[in-house]
């Protein structure tokens, strides 16, 4: 026998409602709970990676899903206020080509970066700074924008928009934030981390150009410095400019040393002034100099607009060396002051590198010079004298002997006489004093011989008998010297000569010239006044000249002047 | 017979000078050295009227002890004889106060001629070429070419002149040891006791140094 309890009505619909209100917020706490995991599971998502461009999709990603809204976006704060990048999720590709074109940061998404806050609608088109959907755009309502924070600087926004529950919640404002800031140290790691990569990558670079100038046979330094420069920095065109002369002051030209990029073989070897040149400005002020951009034909009347450039002077123990001037596309990316910071320090090291380089170059020439002097000495000491006493020998043994014999002996004698004053020239050619380069009659001849020697078969052989450049000095000098020039440029134009002898004697008080070939003869109609210039010469200094076909072949010149005649 | 001393540290040059020498009937080989310390004993015991002498010597050079040989016996003429070329050679005849210089080259007969017209008293050094030898010494214009003090220009003005270190001594009133260290001074500042004589033709004159030299 049972008795059906009864329970007052009153006090048992306050009972079920106060279980009714424990489970909800049972839910609710679930729900949060929930909620608060996937807000995990999306900061996890978004610290994981460390590529900047794939860091920014996820955020979007992982915000959308965060607040179960349909679309969501990132958009990157360009510096003029714009947006520079939209990463946009959950739009189809056929209806984003179909829409035409990205938002560009005016409107709603424009308010989100004035305001620097959180804007929350339920309804899009309700608030009055909504410009409105471009044709083709789908239908958006409920709205929310965030902005992310990189250290207190506002990077971007992560715009959210139509919900899933019809509108976006208080909570899903705060998890958004939150989401947000995570979003916001993500970013500067990944920042961070491609900052140490480049760093690592311009190491790297920086090694390589070290060690192929130290390695000395690598080419011309500052081509190696421009290559690697206009590799490292995305640059179109990458110009090295050394001062002509010595110091870098206002007025002296700046010649193209090395370059790389559009039009580079174009601008090599041509010199331009420093005056109101940006290569000018960084050698004269020392500092690295850093424009915008520049107009066509500024370093060249035919060179063409660069965007930005940055020139940086190279400096070793003091002096500055040259400018390398580096220049991207118009409308390329600025240089960012890490970039330009490296390309300084690049540059520095670099300078270092090529002033090494140089100085093991100008120890090769060094011990070049000591070798020929020792080969002249080696020369001069042994194969001279040794050549002298044979030739001594042959000459008494020829005076011993009988008529028919003592022909060819002689003949033998006046061979090695000939070979002896060749090896002069040579001695006297080997020890050189580049040092003074002009200040006598002989080194000036050598020159003459070896410039002109270029354009022909062999380079003519020299012979000197006399104190040439005790006697011959002065305006004398300069006379001789025209004379072998002329003589040897008409062999060069009209003699078709393969083999062209010198001779510079002095003759009691005269100085002489002969100049032999071996060419087609003199023909007297092809250069006139060449040789009616030397004539006239030889008769102002009291000597004379004479221009005749040799006996077996070829022309010979003799031309004299009186030692003193031009005092 | 004209006497002839020749100084050579190359033994086969000598030997084929000697052989050359011998074979003139007017000529003849009294004596030979190859180093400046045999030289001076020899010379005072063979008496020779004319001494060939290299510029380079194993154990110092042909212009100093031209220059002794002289000072002790002004009477001997002494001949240069040099692989070096016309240029060099003269710079060392004039300061060697030598009567002559001959260039190891072998063409005909030119070092029998020279030593024949040197034995007859011939002085064969043009007067411009020594006086260009003490403008371009002189020079003080160039780095390399040494910036003689007052003493060394009045000694080297004297030696161009071919005195011998005793006559200089006794015209400055200086004792010859000092003239002698002097000269050794001057050539040492030229590096022509060592073997780089190319640095002398980096002597250039300006005709302003030219007139100075010459008011000497």
């Amino acid at each position: 026998m049972s008795e059906e309890i009864t329970f007052p009505d009153m006090p048992r619909s306050e009972l079920e409602k106060t279980i009714d209100e424990l489970v909800d917020r049972a839910k609710k706490v679930l729900t949060t709970e929930g909620r608060l995991r996937s807000l995990l599971r999306a900061n996890r998502i978004v610290v994981e990676e460390l590529e900047l461009s794939v860091v920014l999709r996820r955020i979007a990603e992982a915000a959308i899903e965060l607040v179960d809204a349909q679309y969501g976006a990132l958009g990157v704060i360009a510096t003029d206020g714009g947006l520079e990048q939209f990463i946009h999720v959950g739009m189809p590709e056929d209806q984003v080509e179909a829409i035409g074109h990205l938002p560009e940061g005016r409107g709603l998404l424009g308010a989100v970066i004035e305001t620097g806050e959180p804007i929350r609608l339920e309804h899009l088109d309700d608030d009055p700074r909504s410009s409105g959907f471009p044709e083709k755009h789908p239908k958006m309502d409920g709205f929310l924008g965030v902005p992310i924070r990189v250290r207190a600087e506002i990077f971007g926004n992560l715009y959210l928009t139509n919900p899933r529950s019809g509108h976006f919640t208080v909570e899903d404002e705060e998890l958004v934030s939150v989401l947000a800031d995570t979003a916001g140290i993500a970013i500067e790691n990944s920042r961070l981390f491609a900052e140490v990569t480049r760093r690592q990558r311009w190491s790297a670079a920086l090694a390589d150009v070290t060690s192929a100038l130290l390695a000395g046979d690598q080419g011309d330094p500052l081509q190696i410095l421009v290559d690697h420069v206009a590799e490292l920095v995305d640059a179109y065109l990458v110009v090295v400019a050394t001062p002509v002369g010595t110091e870098p002051e206002r007025g002296n030209d700046l010649r193209v040393e090395a370059a790389r990029g559009e039009g580079a073989k174009h601008f090599l070897g041509r010199v331009f002034p420093s005056q109101d040149s940006l290569s000018g400005e960084a050698l004269i002020g020392g500092q690295p100099v850093l424009v915008e951009g520049q107009g066509a034909g500024e370093m060249f009347h035919d060179g063409p607009e660069t965007g930005p450039t940055l020139v940086i002077p190279l400096s070793t123990f003091g002096r500055w060396i040259a400018a390398v001037s580096v220049s991207r596309r118009v409308g390329d990316p600025k240089f960012t002051p890490a970039e330009a910071d490296m390309i300084t320090r690049f540059a520095t090291q670099a300078a270092v590198a090529i002033e090494i380089a140089r100085g093991r170059s100008d120890r090769q020439q060094l011990e070049l010079a000591q070798d020929r002097t020792r080969i002249a000495r080696d020369l001069h000491d042994h194969v001279i004298q040794r050549l002298f006493a044979t030739g001594l020998s042959l000459q008494s043994t020829a005076g011993q002997s009988a008529e028919a014999v003592r022909g060819p002996l002689l003949d033998q004698v006046d061979a090695i006489d000939t070979a002896i004053s060749e090896i002069r020239a040579v001695v006297f050619a080997l020890s050189l004093d580049h040092r003074h380069p002009g200040s006598s009659l002989r080194h000036r001849l050598l020159d003459i011989a070896t410039e002109l020697g270029a354009s022909l078969a062999s380079t003519p052989t020299l012979t000197f008998r006399g104190p040439v450049d005790l006697l011959v000095r002065d305006v004398l000098a300069d006379d001789v010297a025209a004379v072998v020039r002329e003589s040897l440029t008409n062999v060069v134009r009209h003699a078709q000569a393969t083999r062209i002898e010198v001779e510079v004697a002095i003759d009691d008080d005269l100085v002489s010239v002969r100049v032999d070939d071996d060419g087609i003869g003199y023909s007297p109609k092809g250069h006139v006044g060449g040789t009616e210039n030397l004539r006239k010469r030889a008769a102002n200094l009291g000597g004379a000249c004479s221009i005749r076909k040799n006996p077996n072949g070829g022309t010979r010149v003799l031309w004299s002047a009186r030692l003193g005649s031009d005092q | 017979m004209t006497r002839v001393f020749l100084v050579d540290d190359h033994e086969i040059v000598r030997r084929g000078i000697a052989e050359l020498i011998n074979a003139e009937r007017d000529l003849e080989v009294v004596g030979e050295s190859g180093t400046v310390s045999h030289t001076l004993g020899r010379v005072a015991a063979t008496r020779p009227e004319v001494v060939v002498l290299d510029v380079q010597l194993p154990d110092g050079n042909g212009v100093d002890l031209c220059r002794s040989i002289r000072s002790a016996n002004p009477d001997i003429r002494c001949l240069m004889l040099t692989a070096y070329d016309d240029d060099e050679a003269s710079f060392a005849a004039v300061l060697a106060g030598a009567s002559g210089y001959v260039i190891k080259d072998v063409r005909g007969q030119r070092l029998m001629d020279t030593i024949r017209r040197v034995a007859a008293g011939e002085h064969l050094i043009r007067q411009d070429v020594a006086d260009q030898v003490v403008v371009a010494l002189g020079a003080p214009s160039q780095s390399l070419t040494p910036d003689l003090s007052l003493r060394e220009g009045q000694i080297l003005q004297l030696i161009s002149e071919g005195l011998t270190n005793r006559q200089i001594a006794e015209r400055l009133s200086l004792a010859e040891k000092t003239v002698k260290n002097y000269v050794s001074g001057l050539l040492s500042k030229l590096g022509m006791e060592r073997r780089t004589q190319a640095a002398v033709y980096g002597a250039r004159v300006d005709s302003h140094q030219q007139s100075r030299r010459r008011d000497l």
